[in-house]
């Protein structure tokens, strides 16, 4: 067990000590590994920020329903248990259409123009709250509502929000895909740079075998470089989002009040780093096995 | 200690290095392989390290068929084997000591016992006062002894050298073969190969002899 653990001392070691060795060979293939890693990064966080805001407002969809000008009292009665039946509706708000003309009245600057009017042409409403955001849903209840005897018209508000979420949708598959992308981008450059590792350190490779070094002993300190690579790599990708996020906090403070959602902070989290460097850390492993492993063979044939 | 049952090995192309070769080597001993260059004597070294594998026939080291053990398996093997290569096989991207600790390390020791045992070797070959000299900048006398001293500090009970001898003037060839016939006194068994009858002479030991990849007499 500490041989075992020895030896992964030492592979680490030997790893580091070549990154250390070669710090401006090393610091760019790092940066350009973080720069591909940023980049599903950024769009992660990015489309979280939309899914927030769009949420947000999609929550509880308003509809209103308008009846028609001539419905009695009695019949917008009946309308508004009709409404409150749907397991769906959260909560429904009557606005009579004195109400309505009052608020109008005295919230805008028609009230000359509605004083030249000679009957209110305002109908009564409903503001009905929906508990689902899922746009078929809705669009069921609003056929359902427009057949509803003396309901003139329904006017689903926040249909944008569910478009918002659709093109969220499709982003989060554009970078689901973009990302694997780029994973598998960055599991090839760090095995080429182990390639070349290897060319470089051949004939160590071949003395270490023939003094008895296993397949694994000649892998381990390529593994681990790489692993380092991509975790250093991670690090830094992380580090660019940080910055990133710093930079747009100010336009994200002016931008978020318009749609009446709190902040959300653009940014990553400590359990996401995390997972980020973990993720690039075996990119950079898969990729130096792979690598080594070809490598190796090509060796091993040569005898 | 060492057995081998009609071995032959056969290189990719078609040449035919040894052919149908049988012989012991007991535990303790000490023999030398002769015979003309390309009689098959590296290849019989090799086969005898596990550093190659025979096409035809079994190699037995220590009790352990080779041909029967996984990569992984022969390449422990080779740990408890110290070999002597012809070209040394040094690396020139480090000092003598780092090049002598490289089985150490591979194994895993511990870096004040792998110091220790370092040292023991380099100055067993008389190398102590240069180890922290790159292989480089040694003679081929010196460079040669550096492999011995390499082959020896995992302390192998077997030791296997490939033409000890070959490019060095008679004077550093007594030194080196008076290293092996010291580590064959203290119960080391010694396999060498060479076609120097000034060297055999000194050694006085078993005489094996190839010609084309077969035996000659024995």
């Amino acid at each position: 067990m500490t041989v075992w653990l020895r030896l992964h001392a030492l592979a680490l070691a030997d790893a580091a000590g070549r990154l250390a060795r070669q710090p401006f060979a090393s610091g760019f293939s790092i940066l350009v590994l973080a720069m591909a890693l940023a980049l599903p990064v950024l769009a992660a966080v990015a489309l979280r920020s939309a899914g927030a805001v769009a949420s947000r407002v999609d929550t509880d969809p308003h509809v209103n329903v308008f009846l028609a000008l001539d419905a009695t009292d009695e019949e917008a009665k009946r309308v508004g248990q009709a409404l409150r039946s749907q397991p769906s509706v959260s909560s429904v708000r009557f606005v009579p259409r004195a109400q309505a003309f009052d608020e109008l009245r005295t919230t805008t600057h028609l009230a000359e123009l509605l004083a030249s009017l000679d009957h209110n042409p305002l109908p009564d409403a409903y503001t009905v709250r929906v508990a689902t955001s899922d746009p078929a849903a809705l669009a069921a209840l609003r056929d359902t509502w427009s057949r509803l005897p003396k309901v003139d018209r329904v006017v689903a508000d926040g249909e944008w929000a569910a478009r918002l979420a659709g093109w969220i949708g499709f982003g989060r598959t554009v970078t689901l895909l973009g990302g694997g992308f780029l994973a598998l981008a960055i599991a090839f450059m760090v095995a080429h740079l182990i390639r070349l590792q290897v060319a470089t350190r051949r004939d160590e490779v071949e003395v270490s075998r023939l003094v008895g070094a296993t397949n694994w002993d000649v892998r381990r300190p390529f593994l681990y470089f790489g692993l380092l690579e991509g975790a250093l790599a991670g690090l830094l990708a992380v580090g660019f989002v940080q910055a990133l996020a710093l930079w747009t906090q100010g336009q994200m403070q002016v931008l978020a009040p318009v749609y009446g959602v709190e902040l959300q902070a653009f940014s990553v989290a400590l359990p996401e780093a995390g997972v980020i460097v973990a993720s690039a850390a075996l990119l950079g492993w898969i990729g130096a096995r792979i690598a080594v492993g070809l490598e190796l063979k090509g060796l091993a044939g040569r005898r | 200690m060492i057995r081998f049952s009609t071995v032959s090995k056969r290189y990719p192309g078609g040449h035919e290095a040894l052919r149908g070769v049988t012989f012991d080597v007991a535990s303790g001993e000490m023999v030398a392989i002769t015979g003309h260059s390309g009689a098959g004597k590296s290849t019989l070294l090799k086969l005898a390290a596990g550093l190659e594998r025979a096409s035809g026939g079994s190699v037995v080291v220590n009790g352990q068929n080779l041909g029967a053990l996984g990569d992984t398996a022969l390449a422990v093997l080779r740990r408890r084997i110290g070999f002597v290569f012809q070209d040394h096989k040094l690396l020139f991207d480090r000092s003598a000591f780092d090049n002598v600790a490289l089985p150490l390390r591979i194994a895993g020791f511990a870096r004040d016992e792998a110091a220790r045992r370092v040292r023991a070797a380099l100055d067993k070959v008389g190398l102590l006062p240069r180890e922290k000299t790159n292989p480089v900048a040694l003679s081929g006398g010196e460079q040669q002894r550096l492999c011995i001293a390499r082959a020896i500090v995992n302390r192998p009970s077997i030791l296997i050298a490939d033409e000890p001898t070959g490019n060095l003037d008679a004077d550093y060839a007594r030194a080196i073969l008076d290293l092996f016939v010291s580590f064959h006194q203290v119960g080391v068994t010694v396999l060498l190969s060479t076609h120097d009858e000034a060297a055999l002479e000194r050694l006085a030991c078993r005489r094996v002899a190839l010609a084309s990849g077969a035996l000659a007499a024995a």
